[in-house]
């Protein structure tokens, strides 16, 4: 082991788990076969809304390869309830969730029945042959209906269909003055209602699952962003202990929220493994994962801002409707309510209030996408930053100038109660400000309004932030969620001088096996390829809260940071030992204990052997040198950034066209600048398909009819231009790496950046909104409805 | 999925006799459309006849104009065909994916089944997939149906980006079939849906699409494929507009307009050439081009829109093909 001149953290390192993943030679769920193995299908429900009257399962017993074909009715008294780890009220309401319908299916894609055989095709063939019989009910879609006097009831029993109401108030925080003072008080008020459609995560890795009850502990395999939490709740559900249940995330292809999930399918597929007593396996089709995986957004947002007439903000209340589809799923209730502090971004104002409302209706349930409730406040307020703005005549960036929080003034406790450590909202806009040509483009837009070209050019500004690092345990328990935010790393030096990390966060994509190497080799002094990274097996990964909310590095980082320092701790006693000298004297530059002011040193792999053989450590210390810690932040990071986008809109066809795109990012410290690109180039890109793109449409029945990927328009790189990014590194000051969190920012930020710019190029033609996802229909019929041809 | 047995031809008349033998019988060729439907239960034939195999690869220049063979790959990237029919390669280019062109085949897409929503789904009635059930795309989501040639039993659009091409070409296809050989005009293959949407096409049972050709014609060369969609790859054309034009001294002398995605087959803008043919070729004839393809349509609740788009596609279609 010797020291690397340069450091491992700050380095553009290739990943180094991308060959196995890109050749696809590694441990896929559904690459897994095991002997014995049985294969699963379901008969997902074709109605939104309806009573089972009949299921006969007769025909299908009798296919070839049928094992077993299983009803709710059947798992009835094991499956229990799906869990929802997060009742954000003392009141709220909250239905029984069972895995498998048993006498009602609440939205269409719900499980109704399951066939296990001996060949997934068989298994397929034999769903065909259940005879099953329902009684339709009506079907409650639209959010404002639901909750109207006399509405239809999703949940008969409920009584209602609304779920929760949560409420925060400045006046009664104490974090700052009363909304409807504010307003009364104010010079300008702006009023608009955005929806956020319902998106679908869409991640490429179908989910996936292999159960095997051999053995004393009951093994699952799963496609999920959390083993450890899987675990805990996959023994709550059933009953099983937990310390009888084993998880493994093996490598997983993708989530953004979508595998941050305990899932129906886990529970039927470990039921019916363990009744069987042989391996199951279940994958599900692309259909089924549209149709049955959690949704994401999905809200009404009733926004109204006041402020002066030189722009200086007042207040804002912002009045949700959050549609949780059919059932509470793990944290569905929780996701419009981490939006409730981020509406207010990055700016000052005297007063804020927060309503959000929770609807019950026959959809698929939602829960965490990308940002999770942080794109929504962002698209918000910086949907109404450009409205006002255009109110008032000023230049939209002028008014986000004017409202701020400026470099010298952070820490700074914010309207809605969190206090920002850091940021410098300042540079990182006159980076991208510069990079982008604002003056030049705002010249052309103009010259193209005079000639009235058919091609109207519009510039787009998000000045974003979002709490990242989920997140302070005190603060979890606040707002009511039932586990805490900390995460684990275990540190292990092998006495041939090779390093395991094991990690509690759950890599999907994100590349933790490179990025913690790289921490791991700046602490020790030890090379990178030194380094093995383990994850995602509770065997071996004995604690962690896994991988979500740009937590992984915020919290998950800063705990191998700390298991390195007690591993350098424990070595310098050794060292001290083995060199004779007091241990205040002993000084570590990476890789080498030396004594002070001496030439006498010893390697840090010879301490590891000297640890590891024990033959004569100093009194009071245990063998080895492996160490681990447990982090929980005292506050959230808060990366922030600009972002600008310029868009050509054809208006004659309602075309949009992103010329270019700019953005200037602040995560803090960056571990690996390669990955931080590759996370804000693909977040960009699912910011944008919100914008352009993507949309779950429901027709009456409450049928999804965007449920294949020729359907639900998820955008590829034709779609898209070359993203200009470059970033701003303010530390964080709450971890010692001084690092923020990349993952949910593009997706955070460059929603509203592409619908301003829209907006802004029809602006002059009497349009203040279109509609998500801005299709060229859309905007065509904005053109068309504001009339000013 | 039902059962099915599996056989590979070697010759035309092999494919033909074993299909045409077997009311359940179908053709397999790329394989692209026809899994996929037998996967979900749009098909479920009792034997799929491949003709993977069969001599019909070749894309030829002859005096009487290109011949595609029925089971050509790739034929958009083939020279003559970018040089002497740039519109249908243009369409070849924008259909589907890469992964998809690969494999996929001539024959195959002419005979594509419609991308509706609800001729997909199989838990919905359709009178396309099954006589008698009703029409749910008529009350349903119904945006990307068709404003063209639809009937109160079925509204579907046919999705083809080379039949709209081959439409503006003159081209048409040449079959074996039970009862012989016959030449059908592209635009004729397809039957309007009328009260009997499940049939489709004029083809028999068992009749093979082999070769398409497309004949010399003096506005093949300055041709266009137009193609509005949703997203930039892997998406159907909303509207698409194939336009081959000849102008001789700034007078159009000829020209075919066929329209994509808006109805049950590549529908042919006669008003629109007949506004265009004999005139100066102008801003005025493009723009009242335009507007004549729109007559006759009749938009669904959700579609309307399709129906301004159609009037501008063709005159963007034209106004870019004129610089050619």
């Amino acid at each position: 082991m010797t020291s690397t001149a340069e450091p491992e953290v700050g380095r553009a390192r290739l990943r180094k788990e991308d060959a196995r993943l890109i050749t696809g030679r590694t441990r896929w769920t559904d690459n897994m076969v095991l002997p014995g193995m049985l294969h699963m299908a379901l008969l997902r429900s074709p109605m939104a809304h309806a009573r089972i009257t009949k299921i006969d399962t007769t025909a299908a017993r009798e296919m070839p390869g049928v094992i077993a074909v299983v009803t709710g009715q059947d798992l009835a008294e094991e499956q229990g309830s799906l869990p929802c780890a997060w009742p954000i009220t003392e009141d709220m309401k909250a239905p029984d969730a069972p895995a498998m319908a048993v006498e009602q299916v609440n939205f269409a894609g719900e499980a109704v029945a399951a066939v296990i055989a001996r060949s997934k095709a068989e298994a397929d063939d034999a769903l065909e042959s259940i005879d099953i019989d329902y009684d339709e009910l009506p079907v409650v879609l639209d959010m404002a209906a639901a909750i109207a006097d006399g509405a239809d009831l999703v949940h008969e029993n409920l009584g209602t269909n609304r779920c929760a109401t949560w409420v925060y108030d400045s006046a009664e925080a104490g974090s700052g003055g009363a909304i409807d003072d504010a307003i009364a008080g104010a010079e300008v008020v702006v009023e608009r209602t955005y929806r956020q459609q319902r998106l679908i995560p869409a991640f490429m890795e179908p989910r996936s699952m292999l159960v095997d009850p051999t053995g004393d502990q009951i093994t699952m395999w799963s496609a999920t962003q959390i083993p450890h939490i899987l675990r805990w709740m996959t023994a709550a559900v059933t009953g099983v202990p937990e310390s009888k249940i084993r998880v493994i995330a093996p490598d997983v292809g993708g989530g953004f929220g979508g595998k941050l999930q305990v899932t129906p399918e886990e529970i039927i597929t470990f039921l019916m493994a363990k009744r069987l007593g042989k391996p199951v396996k279940y994958t599900e089709s692309r259909s089924e994962s549209l149709a049955s995986a959690h949704h994401g957004r999905d809200q009404i947002q009733k926004l109204t801002l006041a402020a002066d007439r030189d722009g200086t903000l007042r207040g804002l209340k912002v009045e949700l409707l959050a549609d949780m589809g059919a059932y509470l799923r793990l944290v569905s209730p929780g996701v419009p309510i981490l939006g409730a502090f981020m509406f207010n971004a990055i700016y000052k104002m005297d007063a804020y209030k927060f309503v959000c409302t929770n609807v019950f209706t026959n959809k698929t349930p939602t829960d965490a996408y990308r940002g999770a409730g942080r794109p929504e406040a962002t698209f918000g307020i910086e949907r109404m930053m450009d409205e006002l703005a255009a109110e008032l005549s000023m230049d939209p960036m002028e008014l986000r100038r004017k409202n701020w929080i400026t470099h010298d003034e952070f820490p700074f406790t914010t309207v809605a109660g969190l206090t920002y450590d850091s940021g410098d909202y300042e540079s990182a806009t006159d980076k991208a400000m510069e990079t982008f040509g604002y003056d030049a483009l705002r010249a052309e837009q103009q010259e193209r309004r005079d000639r009235n070209d058919a091609i109207q050019l519009g510039i787009g500004i998000s000045t974003y932030t979002e709490m990242c690092g989920l997140a302070p345990s005190r603060v979890l328990g606040a707002l009511r969620y039932a586990a805490g935010g900390w995460e684990h790393a275990a540190i292990r030096m092998l006495p041939t001088g090779k390093v395991e990390l094991v990690t509690g966060t759950s890599p999907h994509g994100q590349g933790h096996e490179t990025a913690w190497s790289q921490i791991v080799a700046d602490q020790l002094g030890v090379p990178f390829e030194d380094v093995e990274v383990l994850h995602g097996d509770t065997q071996s990964s004995v604690r962690g809260m896994d991988s979500y909310g740009s937590r992984s590095l915020a919290v998950g980082g800063t705990a191998i940071v700390l298991a390195a320092q007690r591993v350098l701790a424990k070595a310098r006693k050794v060292a001290a030992h083995m060199m004779e000298c007091a241990e205040d004297d002993v000084d570590f530059t990476p890789g080498t204990f030396s004594v002070k002011g001496t030439d006498r040193g010893v390697a840090l792999a010879d301490v590891v052997v000297h640890a590891h053989v024990a033959h004569d450590l100093p009194d009071g210390v245990e063998a080895t040198l492996d160490s681990d810690a447990t982090f929980d932040p005292e506050n959230f990071s808060f990366p922030h950034g600009t972002h600008l986008c310029a868009a050509e809109v054809d208006t004659e066809t309602g075309r949009v066209r992103l010329r270019s795109y700019v953005c200037v990012d602040d995560v803090g410290k960056a571990v690996n600048p390669m990955i931080v690109e590759g996370q804000v180039h693909g977040g960009i890109a699912q910011g944008v398909a919100q914008a352009l793109f993507e949309e779950a449409v429901h027709d009456e029945s409450g049928t999804l009819t965007t449920g294949t990927l020729a359907d639900y328009l998820v955008p590829s790189a034709a779609d898209l231009p070359s993203f200009d990014t470059s970033r701003t590194e303010t530390p964080a000051t709450t971890n010692p790496l001084g690092v923020k969190g990349v993952g949910e920012a593009g997706t955070i930020a460059s929603t509203p950046a592409v619908v301003n710019a829209i907006v802004d190029a029809l602006r002059h033609r009497g349009v203040n909104d279109v509609e998500m996802p801005c299709t060229p229909m859309r905007v065509w019929s904005a053109i068309q409805a504001g009339g000013a041809r | 999925m039902k059962p099915f047995a599996y056989t590979r031809a070697h010759t035309v008349w092999d494919a033909v006799a074993a299909v045409s033998a077997e009311p359940g019988a179908r053709y397999l060729a790329g394989g692209t459309e026809m899994v996929n439907l037998v996967r979900e239960g749009q098909e479920s034939p009792d034997r799929l006849v491949d003709i993977g195999d069969l001599p019909l690869t070749e894309v030829r220049v002859h005096g009487r104009g290109v011949r595609i063979g029925a089971l050509a790959k790739r034929v958009h990237e083939h020279p003559e065909v970018r040089r002497r029919l740039p519109v249908l390669a243009e369409a070849g280019l924008s259909a589907a994916s890469p992964q998809v062109r690969n494999v996929a085949t001539p024959g195959g897409n002419l005979l594509q089944r419609t991308r509706c929503h609800y001729f997909r789904d199989v838990r919905f009635p359709c009178n396309r997939r099954e006589p008698g059930t009703g029409c749910a795309a008529l009350r349903g989501v119904n945006r990307n149906n068709a404003i063209f040639g639809g009937s109160e039993h079925c509204v579907a659009v046919h999705p083809s980006d080379i039949a709209v091409a081959l439409t503006a070409l003159d081209a048409v296809v040449h079959t074996h079939g039970p009862a012989g050989e016959r030449v059908i005009p592209v635009e004729e293959l397809y039957r309007l849906p009328g009260d009997e949407p499940n049939r489709e096409t004029v083809l028999d049972h068992g009749e093979l699409i082999v070769a398409i050709d497309v004949p010399p014609t003096p506005f093949a060369a300055r041709s266009h494929y137009l193609k509005l969609r949703d997203r930039a790859s892997f998406a159907f054309a909303l509207v698409s507009v194939a336009v081959a034009l000849d102008v001789r001294a700034g007078v159009t002398h000829d020209v075919r307009i066929a329209l994509g995605g808006v109805a049950p087959r590549p529908w042919r803008a006669r008003a629109a050439e007949d506004a265009l043919r004999g005139r100066r070729f102008d801003d005025d004839a493009r723009a009242a081009a335009g507007e004549a393809a729109t007559t006759g349509a009749k938009p669904l609740p959700h579609n309307e829109f399709k129906v301004e788009l159609v009037r501008r596609a063709v005159v963007r279609a034209l106004s870019e093909v004129e610089g050619r």
